[in-house]
């Protein structure tokens, strides 16, 4: 108990030394080095970059750390070890049933994984499960965004019911579906079968296809309202006086959209897809609920495939492997999508 | 700007005090810590109260800790990883096999010492004498026992002519043929709650060991059923699903909705554990279900099935107080408590100073259960293995029956590919530890 | 007129899609909502499905409180998720401004370092945190799934908000520094009631991510005085049935507190961020 006060005595010092150290400091830099935010529509401001020549400059170099201090340092104590731990592990005979006989054993682990035997189906599902599923939320959140982006009556209500989706737990939207998409009592197909467009009950959850089909739609449906709220969010910020200057240019909506709306959204729109795509590509939690996989992995992700695999077998070395797998995947993707989509120009990223 | 920061601060360690309100972690002398892997109310408000009475008896508190169900194997994996199991541990006899070989839980033998006689046979003849052989020791003290019977829908068999008696039993083609009977699509009914989905193998497995005496290994551990006889019999099977008995859903089904679907009404009969007996009290009305034992195999004439406890109580190595831990399990299943526990949680007793209580006697809701328990025919098959084989279980073994009944593997494969990954753990086992044997059948009597 | 019948075009085909997504949102909800008024016989009837509850019950919002004790439950979550949200906002408005107002050597390492705590698997994350936990004596403390959730959230938050951060042109904060205010005073005095819809943006999202999570949930936390909204939910799921009505019921409590919250923020979030833009 002791350790614990004296330990959120400590964070909580810090914090406020921070902020004081960071509000002492400023007061004699009022004109850092700063790095223009990226705007997509440059109206304002270049100018002011580096017009003063820094006076402290020791001390002004400190002052973003500063800023990142706490989180960094949280992170750090938090995720630091766990991820070397995973790396080692990748590399290890590591069995929690079995902790004397822990050795590095090379490559072993992954020579295991690609040894499995439906291994290239669960790559195959993964793809098609982040594409479809990112590529869902994206287009349908985009144009959920663009409908809300005018005023109408009961705008407010209409937006608060219909983001309700992403606040529902993923372990209940995956009950949900599973229960809805039973191929005999459920919803779906009674639904289907009384409005004449199926004529026989089809077992979603049980044909595969179908399986992985349901999982995917129920992680769309899940994430619309993510993307939506961020879009909008931006789309709000266009300056009403650009669409009235192009409107005396003479533009038509959809020079309008593509020569506008679009670069102004671009860099909310990339890290939000980017962001996602992390996250969906880690994410099981669905896949577990509704399907657990089947029928005959048909629904495996790869990540489902580590969950059930590393508390089933107690390998983890093994799941290590797939993580660290994971992870250099998910770091190549990355890199690339900032690369071609260029946002690294602007100093982000 | 002071003042703002001030309050920043304050507010930061006022957020923080109201999280660390918790339960204080100040310890007492001896506090044991007991976890129950599958809560609900009436098992929290039972174990509560048992443990206040214990408290005041033996002057040890004990803390009700608890987990859902669905993730209780994962909560223990990591609760050993790092050593913080609490003492006493309700454990799934599936789990024994990793628990054991990590050296998560400590043997019981001497704690029972001599005391074996105050158990009944199923314990004695049964459970303890499988973990012996399996494990070389006593892990667990059950907390109840449960077998298999198949539920039936008695109405959809009165409406099909179908004679069904559960003191006569039936043999597996007479079920079958019940189970092909009661189908009728047009009714939207279906023969049995096919297991596709995870533990699919468990029933199936009781078939095939039928056909061997109950065993499922030669002496050398190579497996019994890489034959063509187990071949036809797990066609046989399959065929309950591939004919239509079963809904085409059923391929994903696991234990919810195979219990959901009987209740519900979509399917005419379930094999499943007697626990299951309360739902359907709860759901359904007497003329709608009994209990028929499980078949008699075609080949001897002999009842297989499977005896466990659902919870069995055990304790964890890293407990600091093993002897409060053992002092807690004798009170948990002292008779008047455990005949408490098995009424409220639907199980057969573990003691034999219960006496009989009318609540299992034939006319009760348990007659079936209680009546294989004595039937000189029922015999206990073997297990997978005494290896882990919780990966199989929880994926190779309904994935390789899925991709046959799927019609993307011929079932000769994909049986041979599950017996064959069991045999070589077995032999590997047996190589690793000389000395131990394959598991025999064991009958009670 | 051929741009008013042009118009009126645009406006229908946007009423129909907002109609579209009403009905995907209100479809399930509904389903939910009378679920969790149905009788238990009525739920699993695999014979009939019924599209509104032939018996309606109370019987199952009865059992929740009752039984399960889900005010408790409610109460941890709101514990947890509100003081995640404060924290992480509190440290996300230092870090996004930090990241979007500088440009200093490291920072594409920490970016990239923030990304990849989001591609850890968490399975791998749960283990070795259990043990620093127990040896700091915060399992079974709502502290510890404050501390996981902050810096589960954190790195998703902190990268929202430099987002938010760039759309605020600096020509605000250089006018005020002519004024002769202090970074700080600048940052809290001018930038921030410009930002407040993206921090109250980013709150929701922290807070919506600990509201949901439930794996560390079940980990973390051993009595059942504890548990947060999810795993209460999860342990209706036995072994053998599905306490369904309950489960809805219990949904549709979990959704009530999030449902004032969104219609709170939308407010903000679709006319506010609009005010950054206004001010310039």
């Amino acid at each position: 108990m002791l350790i614990l006060v004296l330990y959120l005595l400590g964070v909580a010092l810090l914090c406020a030394l921070g902020i004081w150290f960071i509000g002492r400091h400023s007061r004699h830099s009022r004109h850092g080095r700063f790095s223009h935010g990226k705007n997509p529509v440059r109206t304002h401001g270049t100018t002011s970059r580096r017009k003063n020549r820094p006076r402290l400059g020791v001390q002004r170099k400190s002052e973003p750390y500063l800023f990142l201090l706490p989180t960094l340092l949280l992170l750090l104590l938090m995720f630091g070890y766990p991820l070397i731990n995973s790396f080692i592990m990748a590399f290890q005979n590591y069995k929690l049933t079995a902790p004397g006989k822990i050795y590095f054993n090379g490559l072993d682990n992954f020579r295991k994984l690609f040894g499995e035997s439906d291994i290239w189906l669960i790559i195959r599902n993964s793809f098609i499960y982040v594409l479809i599923s990112v590529l869902g939320q994206f287009l349908l959140g985009m144009t959920l965004a663009l409908a809300l982006n005018k005023k109408f009556k009961l705008r407010g209500l209409y937006q608060a019911i219909v983001f309700l989706p992403w606040s529902l737990s993923a372990f209940v939207i995956g009950l949900m579906h599973r229960w809805s998409f039973n191929g005999e009592y459920g919803v779906i197909n009674d639904m289907l079968i009384k409005l004449s467009l199926i004529s026989e009950k089809i077992a979603w959850l049980g044909t595969p296809g179908f399986s992985l089909a349901v999982v995917i739609m129920a992680m769309i449906w899940m994430g619309i309202p993510f993307f939506a709220i961020m879009i909008l969010a931006s789309l709000q910020s266009i300056p009403i006086s650009i669409y009235e200057a192009s409107h005396i240019d003479g533009c038509g909506p959809l020079r309008r959209f593509f020569q506008i709306t679009i670069p102004y959204i671009k860099p909310t729109v990339i890290v939000t897809i980017l962001l996602r795509t992390i996250w969906i590509f880690n994410s099981f939690d669905l896949i577990v609920v509704i399907t657990n996989g089947g029928p005959a992995n048909y629904s495996q992700t790869l990540p489902s495939y580590m969950y059930t695999k590393a508390f089933s077998s107690y390998d983890f070395g093994l799941a290590s492997a797939l993580g660290v797998l994971l992870m250099a995947v998910l770091v190549v993707y990355v890199t690339v999508f900032l690369k071609t989509t260029r946002y690294n120009k602007a100093g982000n990223f | 700007m002071n003042r703002k920061k001030i309050v920043l601060v304050i507010a930061f360690i006022a957020i923080m005090a109201g999280l660390a309100a918790g339960p204080s972690a100040e310890k007492q002398t001896t506090e044991l810590r007991f976890i129950d892997v599958s809560p609900s109310p009436t098992r929290q408000e039972y174990f509560t109260t048992t443990f206040d009475k214990f408290e005041q008896e033996a002057g040890i508190k004990v803390v009700y800790e608890s987990v859902p169900w669905d993730d209780a194997a994962n909560k223990l994996t990591v609760l050993g990883a790092s050593n913080q199991l609490p003492d006493v541990m309700t454990t799934w006899a599936g789990w024994l096999g990793q628990f054991t070989e990590a050296e998560w839980v400590v043997p019981l033998t001497d704690y029972i010492g001599s005391a074996t006689d105050e158990y009944a046979a199923t314990v004695t003849q049964l459970v303890w004498k499988a973990e012996k052989e399996l494990y070389g020791n006593i892990y667990t003290i059950p907390d109840g026992m449960m077998v298999k019977g198949v539920f039936v829908r008695k109405d959809w068999a009165e409406e099909a002519n179908l004679d069904l008696d559960p003191k006569k039993g039936w043999t597996y083609s007479e079920y079958f043929d019940t189970v092909y009977a009661l189908t009728d699509p047009a009714k939207n009914r279906y023969g049995t709650s096919f297991r596709g989905s995870r533990g699919a193998f468990d029933p199936l497995y009781v078939y095939l060991e039928s056909l061997q005496g109950g065993s499922a290994y030669a002496e050398d551990g190579s497996t019994l059923f890489a034959n063509q006889e187990a071949v036809d019999a797990y066609e046989r099977w399959g065929a309950l699903y591939l004919n239509g008995a079963a809904p085409k859903d059923a391929i994903n089904w696991g234990f919810v909705e195979m219990v959901d679907n009987f209740v519900g009404g979509l399917t005419g009969t379930l094999i499943n554990d007697s626990e299951v007996a309360a739902t359907c009290i709860e759901n359904m009305t007497d003329d709608q279900w009994m209990v028929m034992p499980m078949p008699s195999s075609d080949k001897d004439g002999m009842i297989y099935n499977t005896v466990n406890s659902p919870y069995a109580y055990s304790i964890s190595s890293s407990s600091k107080n093993k002897d409060a831990a053992w002092q807690l399990i004798e009170f948990l299943t002292r008779p008047d408590n455990n005949i408490e526990y098995c009424k409220l949680t639907g199980l057969i007793p573990i003691k034999t100073a219960v006496g009989d209580d009318p609540f299992y006697g034939p006319d009760g809701p348990y007659a079936t259960f209680v009546q294989q328990l004595n039937d000189p025919a029922m015999v206990v098959p073997v297990a997978f293995g005494p290896f882990n084989y919780t990966d199989m279980h929880q994926g190779m073994m309904h994935e390789e029956l899925q991709k046959y009944l799927l019609g993307k593997q011929t079932a000769e494969k994909s049986l041979f590919n599950v017996v064959l990954e069991l045999e070589s753990r077995m032999k590997a086992y047996l190589a690793e530890n000389p000395g131990s044997a394959v598991e025999q059948p064991k009958g009670l009597l | 007129m051929k741009y008013t019948a042009k118009r009126r075009l645009g406006n229908l085909g946007r009423g129909l899609i907002l109609l579209i997504f009403m009905l995907l949102v209100i479809l399930p909800i509904y389903w939910m909502i009378i679920s969790s008024l149905k009788t238990n016989a009525e739920i699993i009837n695999a014979q009939q499905v019924t599209y509104y509850p032939h018996q309606m019950t109370g019987e199952n919002y009865t059992q929740l409180f009752k039984l399960y004790n889900y005010r408790q439950m409610l109460t941890n979550s709101l514990i947890v998720s509100i003081s995640t949200g404060l924290c992480i906002t509190l440290l996300s408005i230092f870090g996004g401004y930090g990241l979007a107002r500088y440009s200093f050597r490291g920072k594409d390492t920490m970016l990239l370092f923030f990304l990849v705590t989001q591609m850890i698997p968490g399975i791998l994350v749960i283990i070795p945190l259990y043990v620093i936990f127990s040896k700091l004596g915060l399992i079974n403390t709502r502290l510890s799934l404050f501390f996981f959730y902050l810096i589960v959230n954190l790195p998703f938050c902190v990268i929202t908000m430099r987002s938010f951060f760039e759309r605020i042109p600096y020509t605000l904060e250089e006018a005020a520094y002519v004024d002769g205010c202090s970074k700080m005073t600048s940052l809290v005095r001018i930038i921030l009631p410009v930002m407040f819809p993206g921090i109250v943006a980013v709150f929701v999202f922290a807070f919506i991510g600990a509201w949901n999570e439930l794996i560390a949930g079940t980990i973390f936390i051993n009595t059942s005085n504890l548990w947060t909204v999810p795993v209460g939910l999860k342990s209706l799921i036995g072994k053998y049935d599905v306490k369904w009505g309950v489960l809805m019921a219990g949904g549709v409590g979990a959704l009530i507190p999030t449902a004032f919250m969104f219609a709170f923020m939308q407010k903000f979030v679709v006319e506010g961020l609009t005010a950054g833009a206004v001010k310039e």
